[in-house]
């Protein structure tokens, strides 16, 4: 198995991950780093590529949410945090990009999950409750309430503007 | 608006920073020179303990040899002691019996 390409396909997903569950992208990159520093040393027991896609995706995911609860305990802001001025964008779909994306951060650590799995990486719910080690009921329950939650808020902010 | 569309656009991947291999490749690098502490190689301990095992074993077999040997010793001592009181038993009835002959 070739580390470097094991590398090059799968940076962009673990990275991405990492950085829209933490919204702090140095955290993320020295989280997703040390993720494949991880499975370097099983490259040994690593059989294919798609296997290894699986363990990155694996391992990122349980990583992020370890590292949140870590920092629910000492909170480190990173800038990705900080709140952005409040001035009316040229770009609409950026800026509601951007919303979207900070409504997911907010979202509980099982929740916020879930939904990255769900939008970010295309799974379907029958994988997010393998990957995550969770019923298929909860995963719904989570990408159910999540919708609806991000749907009132952003209702909310139409009618406020 | 399709919230399910906007989230896929919102949260497409995004590239990891241009020298993240590098800097990945690199700590493969001091990985492999760094020194796992002792406690954290199974195959170490697993070799240490058969050694103190190893070590361990023959003494106690030693110990307990020695034991047995002096087991035996006592009980052939507390064999000799009592062979030695019947026979002195015997010794002091005939001088008894000579003694009361005498008299």
């Amino acid at each position: 198995m070739d580390f470097a390409q094991v590398v090059a396909d799968n940076q962009s997903m673990v990275f991405s991950l990492a950085v829209r569950f933490l919204r702090d992208r140095e955290g993320a990159e020295e989280l997703a780093q040390d993720v494949f520093l991880q499975l370097y040393e099983k490259l040994s027991r690593i059989e294919s590529p798609s296997h290894a896609t699986g363990w990155l995706r694996r391992a990122i995911c349980h990583r992020c949410i370890d590292e949140a609860r870590k920092r629910r305990l000492r909170p480190r802001v990173g800038l990705d945090a900080v709140p952005e001025p409040l001035a009316e964008s040229r770009h609409p779909d950026l800026l509601l990009n951007e919303r979207l994306r900070r409504m997911v951060a907010e979202l509980p650590e099982s929740a916020r999950m879930v939904v990255l799995l769900r939008y970010q990486e295309d799974l379907d719910p029958t994988d997010i409750a393998g990957l995550l080690s969770m019923p298929i009921s909860t995963v719904k329950s989570h990408l159910h309430r999540s919708l609806a939650v991000m749907r009132g808020r952003l209702e909310r902010q139409e009618i406020c503007r | 608006m399709n919230l399910d569309d906007e989230l896929r656009a919102a949260l497409q991947r995004e590239p990891a920073p241009v020298d993240f291999a590098a800097k990945v490749t690199a700590k493969t690098r001091t990985s492999k020179a760094r020194v796992v502490p002792f406690r954290r190689r199974p195959a170490a301990l697993a070799l240490a303990a058969a050694l103190a095992l190893a070590a361990l074993v023959p003494s106690a077999v030693y110990q307990y040899r020695q034991q047995r040997r002096a087991i035996q010793a006592r009980d052939q001592l507390i064999a000799a002691l009592s062979i030695t009181k019947v026979q002195l038993q015997h010794v002091r009835e005939r001088i008894q019996q000579n003694t009361r002959h005498k008299i």
